[in-house]
């Protein structure tokens, strides 16, 4: 039987910090997107110093994996001055690519920084291979597409061109067509195509028609549950974890993750799921099952409801976040493994979330490792018995039957809201 | 002297702004332009640019549309269509439509139209340097920041100085949606339905919302009206002047244009006065639609104000 050639896309995860680039790759990520201290979409992310981006290429290269570095502004005339200079010192840290949106700083890229891959940022809304082909013929290795393309269009893409695709798989989306959605400029002068983005499309809007000002005739309408349901715009996250065949199938070259301004907890996790599915796939796609393992798994991170957003249809009622919210287990990040002792059976953990005794918790680590146990004792770093483990960074022992690894992680279930974190 | 582009309603409407001082009319089909006030079926198309020409006046046509693969494999025969029909110029936002335009060697002239992306000169020039004869300043670029734009472009430009602004295009069906989960059919949600939304805790604002084949539309709480700041437009030498009659129906727009196109010809002869101002507002404010305000939008906001 001829074998199928299948190339392996690679798992692009988000990395809003140093810290979470080194995890996202431990935990399978093959890549990382970045923001460097300007030009970026993610204001709010733990943007990068060019010290910082070079520490997080080494880190990555040592371990086969790629950086990116998102440029994705939408520059207005007083952005550019400085743009090549920024350009230059970002190709002098040895990145593999950057992710720009914006004509102006493509060709400013190209001319301060020849030879640096520029990705075209989904904040181009390129929706058609035409739009591919124009890009590819400017000299760029790779399109993200728009969210709003579907599973069908992109097999179709393939057949008409060669550049790289690249693809949201997971994570928050927005409503509107990337790059073209201005509610956060007009309704709080904050520019949502400069990092500025309030997430206006969240918001609970009065809808109603309005023969003449003021003169409104409302057309608010109801939940199953009776209560008054605001319009909204709100889209609820994409998961295309059932869906890794289809994907790789249809030729895309890069699995994209959301959310540089997530957490480490969801860094991981996301990461993780995503490259085990891609790995059972290309070691036996004609055997290759969904785990619901790694579904379960998203679900302890997922922030809102899950959907396929426009691979297989224009998204209903169903796909936007409209009523009750619905109600899902809730896992916090309560540490990090730092060592453990098969010997005595003893873990050390250095705490990140309130934890203590008679909490469930999970341990998970790279390659999809996972641990469950209930916490029946715990120790502080004198040795001396605790009940919980209250403050951020503590050092705290517990007996663990089951070997676990320096590097894993551990998350409970249900722990107590009144945690004393350090950001 | 600056050009003014119109849209239009209908054959008739185009008569009424080529008289009333317009030099170009806007008007495209819905498959492949964006929030156009009429959708222009091919013979009827061919019959407009007809009368605009007969009237002396030319046609740029909407081909701004954010395409998927289904629509861009029809752009290559609609360009050749329209220059067959000898349209004057087109307005593109995606860059696959200008890819099948140049491919195709097709010479029509382009706009470039990328809607609220296009924000500096040094972009215009990358799409002048694809061909582009003319942009689209979006919106959003407030008065301080058209100065230094307009000391470096190396294309005209148009910009909006009357009309509805669009602030958002989602591809969903947003308003169907909301109206399925609350189990409340409505017969329509186009722009005929006139809806609106207003923010939280902001009752007066009032954003217009509708669908088409294009998806869903948001527009900005109030249309431009930037006819008191013309003189600082025209200082400006923005040669475009777009109006925007998305929300304006028939012969209000043409009074309006009207009163735009006499503001344009009185900065070129040196006659603009604080009279013709008021006068020109008094117009506006007599056909703006009852359910519909303006105000000057981002023209006077300090660039240093947005976040």
């Amino acid at each position: 039987m001829m074998q199928r050639k299948l190339k392996r896309p690679e798992v692009l995860a988000p990395a809003g910090t140093l810290e979470k680039l080194k995890v996202a790759i431990d935990y399978g990520a093959d890549a990382v997107y970045i923001g460097g201290d300007a030009y970026g979409l993610r204001t709010r992310a733990g943007n990068f110093s060019f010290d910082q981006m070079r520490e997080g290429v080494q880190y990555a290269h040592a371990r086969h994996a790629k950086v990116y570095v998102a440029a994705n502004i939408v520059a207005h005339e007083q952005d550019l001055p400085g743009a090549d200079t920024f350009f230059k010192n970002v190709q002098a840290t040895g990145v593999d690519a950057v992710i720009v949106s914006d004509p102006s700083l493509i060709e400013t890229c190209v001319l301060a920084a020849p030879g640096l891959p520029i990705h075209l940022s989904t904040q181009a809304s390129s929706c058609n291979y035409e739009t591919l082909n124009f890009w590819q013929d400017e000299g760029l290795e790779r399109v993200v597409l728009a969210r709003e393309v579907g599973i069908d269009e992109i097999r179709e893409m393939r057949q008409h061109t060669d550049i790289q695709i690249e693809a949201f798989i997971h994570g928050a989306m927005c409503i509107g067509y990337s790059g073209r959605c201005v509610l956060s400029n007009h309704m709080g002068l904050r520019d949502a195509n400069r990092g500025g983005c309030a997430q206006n499309c969240r918001w609970k809007y009065d809808l109603f028609d309005m023969p003449q000002l003021g003169e409104k005739h409302e057309l608010t309408g109801v939940n199953p549950d009776g209560k008054k349901e605001a319009f909204s715009m709100s889209a609820v996250d994409m998961a295309m974890i059932e869906h890794i065949p289809d994907l790789i199938e249809a030729g895309v070259d890069s699995l994209k993750i959301e959310g540089r301004m997530k957490t480490v907890h969801y860094v991981s996790t996301v990461a993780n799921v995503y490259s085990a599915a891609v790995d059972a796939y290309m070691a036996d796609p004609d055997h290759y099952q969904t785990d619901p393992a790694w579904v379960d798994e998203l679900w302890k991170v997922a922030q809102r409801g899950m959907s396929t957003g426009f691979y297989y249809n224009t998204p209903t009622e169903q796909d936007e976040l409209f009523g009750e919210e619905r109600k899902r287990p809730r896992y916090a990040f309560v540490g990090e493994v730092q060592a453990y002792d098969p010997a005595t059976e003893t873990v050390t953990i250095q705490q990140r979330n309130n934890f203590g005794v008679g909490d469930q918790i999970e341990f998970y680590g790279p390659g999809f490792t996972h641990y469950a146990m209930t916490v029946e004792d715990l120790f502080d770093e004198d040795g001396a018995a605790i009940e919980r483990a209250p403050h951020a960074m503590q050092i705290v022992t517990l007996h663990c039957p089951h070997a676990v690894a320096p590097g894993d992680f551990v998350r409970g279930l249900k722990v107590r809201r009144h945690a004393h974190v350090r950001a | 002297m600056a050009e003014i582009i119109a849209t239009a309603d209908s054959i008739e409407q185009a008569a009424q702004l080529t008289a009333a001082g317009a030099d170009y009319i806007y008007a495209g089909e819905d498959e492949f332009g964006l929030r156009l006030p009429h959708s222009f079926a091919r013979a009827e198309l061919t019959d407009l640019v007809q009368a605009v020409h007969a009237a002396g006046k030319k046609v740029l046509v909407a081909v701004n549309a954010i395409f998927h693969n289904d629509r861009i494999g029809e752009v290559g025969a609609y360009l050749q269509f329209l220059h067959a029909i000898a349209v004057d110029m087109v307005s593109i936002g995606d860059p696959g439509a200008i890819h099948v335009l140049q491919k195709e060697s097709i010479p029509l002239p382009y706009l470039y139209d990328g809607a609220d992306l296009v924000t500096s000169s040094r972009q215009i020039d990358f799409w002048a340097r694809h061909g582009a004869v003319a942009a689209q300043v979006a919106p959003e670029v407030p008065y301080g920041e058209l100065v230094p734009l307009m000391q470096h472009v190396t294309i005209p430009v148009s910009y909006l100085v009357y009309g509805a602004s669009a602030i958002h295009q989602s591809g969903r069906p947003l308003l169907d949606n909301y109206f399925s989960f609350v189990k409340d059919h409505q017969e329509r949600t186009d722009r005929a339905r006139g809806l609106f939304i207003s923010a939280p805790h902001k009752p007066e604002t009032h954003y217009s919302i509708y669908e088409d084949r294009n998806g869903t539309h948001v527009f900005a709480t109030n249309d431009v009206n930037l006819f008191g700041e013309l003189d600082r437009v025209h200082a400006l030498g923005i040669h475009y002047w777009k109006l925007d009659g998305l929300f304006v129906p028939g012969q209000q727009f043409s009074q309006i244009v009207a009163a735009f196109a006499h503001a344009r010809d009185a900065l070129a002869a040196g006659q603009w006065t604080s009279a013709l101002v008021a006068d020109g507002q008094h117009v506006i404010a007599d056909n703006t639609p009852v359910n519909r305000a303006t105000d000057t939008g981002f023209f006077d906001i300090d660039p240093d104000e947005v976040k």
